[in-house]
């Protein structure tokens, strides 16, 4: 599958919520979210998983395709990080198509999605 | 502070959802996802899908009333501020579109202690007006400390 890069602006997470309704203050107050230990606001984890599916979907050439996504948010996503989605094909049994998914910020070094994994349904 | 397994079972108001094309493309433009499927009438209609769809993760739209239900529910009594999203899994059935009329029940499936950490799951069943399965989802939150 080929690596898809999402570069993530200061304000993604607030056009996130507006788009998601996940007006969660850890999303979109950077004070909010470093008096709660975060170090500041932090991407909706959901919006990480819809780069991952977004990757997929791309893959197939068809969104319709993508027929199972799990993930695990291992590491939050920050303001001005950029996630690089990458993933690779595990099985392929009756046309439908199990892919292995990553997905990373700080050029590699900080895992954000672990334990990924979706599947293609036959077009 | 533990949150109490008793919970595991409770289900929540049935939530009702009406999708919106504009919904869809503002959605679609929030991903960074510039597919004409989610924002081209006239594409999208000389697609196989003869008009504009949502994306599969539209589903997180239509499908989260009843997360809002159990983060403010004060007999459950989550400690939203340390709540953190987990894990996450969608199967996806029918493809959702404009004009759709979304059904979602909903039922917390699990509550666990881990490592100091408080797990809740939610599960949701989300239902096209015709009955139709759109998508099952698996939703984890993680109250830290």
């Amino acid at each position: 599958m080929p690596e898809e890069k999402n570069p993530v602006g200061k304000y993604q997470p607030m056009y996130y919520a507006g788009a998601s309704g996940d007006f969660n203050p850890i999303h979109i107050d950077p004070e909010f979210g470093k008096m709660v230990g975060l170090g500041g606001n932090i991407l909706q984890g959901l919006c990480t998983m819809a780069f991952a599916a977004k990757a997929a979907w791309n893959y197939a050439g068809d969104p319709g395709a993508l027929k199972h996504l799990k993930v695990r948010f291992a590491k939050p996503v920050k303001p001005l990080d950029t996630v690089v989605v990458g993933g690779k094909v595990v099985a392929k049994e009756g046309g439908a198509i199990t892919l292995e998914i990553g997905a990373s910020t700080n050029k590699g070094a900080v895992e954000v999605l672990t334990n990924s994994v979706a599947t293609l349904r036959k077009a | 502070m533990a949150v109490d397994p008793k919970f595991i079972g409770k289900k929540y108001p049935t939530h009702v959802y009406e999708v919106g094309k504009e919904k869809i493309k503002e959605y679609a433009r929030a991903i960074g996802d510039n597919n004409p499927l989610f924002l081209d009438d006239e594409k999208a209609k000389a697609s196989k899908y003869g008009g504009i769809i949502a994306p599969p993760m539209f589903v997180v739209v239509y499908a989260a009333g009843p997360l809002g239900q159990m983060f403010f529910d004060g007999e459950l009594a989550l400690n939203f501020m340390m709540l953190v999203h987990g894990e996450q899994e969608f199967e996806f059935g029918e493809v959702v579109r404009p004009g759709d009329v979304i059904t979602t029940e909903s039922e917390i499936a699990e509550i666990y202690e881990k490592k100091g950490k408080s797990f809740v799951t939610m599960e949701t069943i989300s239902k096209n007006q015709q009955g139709q399965l759109t998508a099952n989802a698996r939703w984890t939150f993680v109250i830290r400390g």
